[in-house]
């Protein structure tokens, strides 16, 4: 993650949107715990609000969105199998915890990084996370 | 180029935090107390010398081997150690069988009673090696009665109700939906594979699950099951159209034997 002045100058409502981006998805991790797609689903809503917003908002709603998508993937298979050792035929095993400290460990790591862009962002500057970053480059036209 | 690079990272950086993580014994870290495989041999083992105790035991070989031969039929055909399940046959009019922890499979003799063929016995046969194969047995127990008690029960320190407890939720009270569909698809794999009619099963559960409320009284195994005919349903569903050239192990002269002799301990 790095933290980057850009070349033009961000308005005031500008960051309040893009930070809200990052605050929608914190929001959202905790009413829609512990289905992880709806924290998803309310940082893909937002970016679909501010498709028409400036760069700086789109970028950040993109960043926001393109990080829970990447977790969404291995939070599901984490709920799905704990769901299996309830309800089906599968049992604890030291495995099962590998995998879940392992999502523990990479959600916890998220979370902190999502409220840090937030702050930084709704200062108005311009946070860049490792690989979301260069995609969001990519897919986010000036 | 630096974007793809940049995922390799990523995914080595989550798969290793995995790797890393699976070299720790978890279970013993967090003490969680999953029952051991000596704990469920000793449970199933007591659950068994209490049943035998009030049930009148079958060692007739005119009944025992034909089931055997079932059971090997199932087995073999699905890598299944036949060796591995103590099957007991018990004098009972109930139309039922049950497993126990410790692979202990009990058949009553109304089953036999009541089937018009061996795949309706085949059938009920393998929905309980089901529930071994998958483990359901502990799971229930574990979930009915509580990790505690079952220990208690293991190591012989629990008392008569807590087994009878034990007993009545083996033998007379279905798995959640989600087990007993899971042990019926199963059983209908292992059907398919020992090439035995699957119809047959599903027709069982329909004509049991259609009979008067009078004749429920004798029929545990599928009055405690969830819906019969709904079972039937996607049973024939899971078979497919394919057909299977089925072969009999029994046919119906012996199974006519077995249901005389069973007759005969009756008079």
């Amino acid at each position: 993650m790095e933290n980057q002045t850009q070349a033009w100058i961000v308005k005031e409502d500008e960051a309040e949107k893009a930070s809200n981006a990052y605050l929608m998805s914190l929001i959202a991790i905790i009413a829609g715990l512990p289905l992880p797609i709806i924290n998803l689903i309310a940082t893909l809503i937002f970016y679909l609000g501010n498709r028409k917003g400036t760069y700086f908002i789109r970028w950040h709603c993109l960043q926001a969105l393109l990080s829970q998508l990447s977790l969404l993937f291995a939070n599901s298979y984490g709920f799905w199998w704990t769901i299996y050792i309830i309800f089906g035929s599968d049992h604890l095993s030291s495995n099962y915890f590998a995998y879940i400290f392992t999502l523990i460990i990479f959600n916890v790591v998220e979370f902190i990084a999502t409220i840090y862009t937030a702050i930084q962002t709704r200062k108005g500057k311009h946070v860049r996370w490792f690989l979301y970053a260069d995609i969001c480059d990519l897919l986010c036209k000036k | 180029m630096k974007i793809l690079s940049q995922i390799f990272l990523m995914l080595v950086l989550f798969f290793g935090c995995i790797f890393l993580l699976q070299k720790v014994d978890w279970m013993s870290l967090l003490n969680i107390n999953q029952v051991s495989k000596s704990s469920e041999e000793k449970l199933g083992d007591t659950i068994w010398e209490y049943i035998k105790n009030d049930a009148k035991e079958i060692e007739n070989k005119g009944l025992s081997e034909p089931i055997d031969s079932l059971i090997q039929k199932i087995c073999g055909a699905n890598d299944i150690d036949a060796n591995q399940l103590k099957v007991h046959l018990i004098y009972n009019n109930e139309v039922n069988a049950f497993a126990l922890p410790n692979n202990h499979l009990v058949v009553y003799t109304g089953l036999i009673l009541a089937a018009e063929n061996e795949g309706e016995i085949c059938g009920v046969l393998g929905h309980e090696i089901a529930h071994i194969e998958l483990k359901h047995v502990m799971k229930k127990l574990v979930k009915e009665m509580g990790l505690s008690i079952l220990l208690s029960l293991a190591s012989g320190s629990g008392n008569g109700d807590k087994l009878k407890e034990a007993i009545k939720y083996l033998s007379s009270s279905a798995y959640d939906r989600t087990l007993e569909r899971e042990a019926d698809l199963k059983s209908v794999k292992y059907m398919q594979k020992a090439k035995i009619d699957v119809e047959q099963y599903a027709a069982f559960l329909y004509r049991l699950g259609s009979d008067e409320p009078e004749a429920m009284k004798y029929l545990s195994w599928v009055s405690t099951h969830p819906d019969s005919r709904e079972r039937a349903n996607y049973i024939l569903a899971q078979r497919g159209m394919g057909k299977i050239k089925c072969q009999a192990v029994l046919g119906p002269q012996s199974l006519q034997q077995m249901k005389d002799l069973i007759e005969g301990i009756n008079n």
